[in-house]
């Protein structure tokens, strides 16, 4: 009886022991709670969540419009290619497979950066809301990275050479102020890479249609 | 007859009783080390930082409510477009070019062949002198592992945060415009704010998961920080995936779509 009490105990102890040791390895991990960050990175989540927010909202605004295009086109008894047509620019456009012309930034970069500085720049024009880019005459779709390639940079199997344009459309001053922000893009570039880079901002630039297949062939849509 | 009881060897009192209080006494070390971590982690918090937290938390909850409503009106926006289909020749065949679009642009759920990977912070204590954020996962290591199955042939791709379980419940669909962007050691996609473990999901074609794990983008950084410090990684091909679609915005703000007109050089600002 004793014995059994004994294990039942030291059964009891080990179990408790376990339940912490895991609870304290969890607690080690990287806390994922909000308040881990610290103000200035909560105060740039805010930034960045309230201009997502804004776009979201615009966003389902023209696709509330387009149903109504739609509901009315059914009731007028009309047929609705002009509300499908307008759905195929949109999303054409937003892809990649057709061109843009808007306003935005013109980047004009020069040195010796390497892909991981085009795919991050990427990332960081994205970010700071850029609707469609491209560089050196190459429109970026998803699928769009730099890659090293026979020792030259290559995007899409296109090469890049020591000089690129890069074109992004979206709010001229966002996209300039983003990039040139203290602990920034530029500020990146300067520290680390021999580049050079100049920024000017354009009220009409043109990025032209992606030459890259968007078809998939091995992904098939869900039915 | 009387039944003699056999004498307690290996358990008597004493010695259980030791073993009881040498588990009571590790018991109370770890609850001590874990409240005490616990207790720097909220002294940290200030309430400058409570109030950002929690306009954060609420932007978190619009946004959420945003993209339900654009996958409703997604939805609803395709039941009519398949409605309408078949009814003329000309708008059967915009409906077709509609669909190929959806397609390319990642607004269907996709199926198929691919790999997933899954990818998290080291378990490994940080020595002293170093420093933490080598051993968690960074943006830089989800932006070289995009890039790898991108120019590995992939055809479609969503990151996932904070499941372990395999199913992909908050999975944000790689589009045009998606950045992954780093806030701290916090992770932005497609704006929904990700935690670790990520778990990374690709179609594509046969051979995907060796071309990505060969390819110099993943072996360039990343490979070298899971072997160095410890990142728990790892990836299988699989035979069949499925993708959901996009969700946000597709609206261009700021620019419109080029008609069929010759393209201008750009006109800078004066």
């Amino acid at each position: 009886m004793s014995r059994r009490v004994a294990q039942a105990s030291l059964f009891v102890v080990a179990l408790f022991i376990g339940a912490l040791l895991v609870g304290q390895l969890r607690s080690q991990a990287r806390p994922i709670e909000l308040s881990s960050l610290s103000a200035q990175e909560l105060s740039e989540l805010i930034e960045t969540l309230q201009a997502a927010n804004v776009d979201l909202s615009d966003g389902a605004a023209n696709l509330r419009e387009e149903i109504r295009d739609y509901e009315l086109a059914d009731i007028q008894g009309q047929d609705a290619m002009t509300p499908a047509r307008e759905a195929l620019d949109r999303i054409s456009a937003f892809s990649g497979l057709t061109g843009v012309r808007g306003q935005g930034i013109v980047m004009q970069l020069e040195g010796s950066f390497d892909p991981v500085a085009i795919n991050d720049l990427v990332h960081e024009l994205r970010n700071a809301g850029a609707e469609a880019i491209s560089i050196d005459g190459i429109r970026i779709a998803a699928g769009s990275v730099a890659v090293l390639g026979n020792g030259v940079i290559e995007i899409d199997g296109r090469p890049l050479g020591r000089s690129v344009e890069i074109l992004a459309i979206g709010s001229p001053r966002g996209l300039q102020a983003a990039l040139e922000r203290p602990g920034g893009y530029l500020a990146f570039l300067q520290q680390f890479i021999d580049a050079r880079v100049t920024i000017t901002t354009s009220q009409s630039i043109v990025v032209p249609a992606t030459e890259r297949v968007l078809t998939p062939t091995v992904a098939r849509p869900v039915e | 007859m009387t039944r003699r009881l056999p004498p307690r060897k290996r358990f008597s009192r004493p010695a259980w009783a030791v073993s009881v209080g040498i588990g009571l006494a590790v018991i109370g070390f770890i609850a001590a080390a874990q409240w005490n971590s616990s207790l720097g982690r909220q002294e940290f918090v200030t309430s400058a930082q409570r109030v950002l937290v929690s306009e954060v938390q609420q932007l978190q909850r619009q946004q959420e409510q945003l993209r339900a409503e654009i996958a409703d009106a997604e939805h609803r926006l395709a039941e009519f477009q398949e409605a309408s289909e078949g009814s003329q020749t000309a708008l059967a065949r915009l409906n077709e070019q509609l669909a190929a679009a959806r397609l390319a642009a990642g607004l269907t759920d996709v199926r198929g062949p691919g790999v997933v990977i899954e990818i998290a912070d080291s378990l490994r204590p940080v020595p002293e002198g170093e420093r933490p954020t080598d051993y968690i996962v960074l943006v830089d290591d989800l932006r070289d592992i995009m890039t790898a199955l991108w120019a590995s042939g992939a055809e479609a791709i969503t990151i996932a945060g904070g499941s372990t379980d395999g199913v992909a419940a908050n999975a944000e669909r790689i589009v045009a415009t998606t950045s992954i962007y780093g806030v701290g050691s916090s992770i932005l996609v497609n704006t929904a704010f990700l935690s670790p473990p990520f778990r990374i999901e690709a179609i594509g074609p046969e051979g995907l998961h060796d071309r990505f794990l060969a390819h110099p983008s993943f072996l360039g950084r990343v490979a070298q920080r899971i072997e160095v410090f410890g990142l728990q990684f790892a990836s299988e091909p699989r035979d069949e995936l499925t993708l959901p679609a996009f969700v946000g915005t597709t609206q261009l703000r700021w620019g419109a779509p080029l008609a069929d007109e010759p393209e201008a050089s750009p006109e800078p600002d004066e």
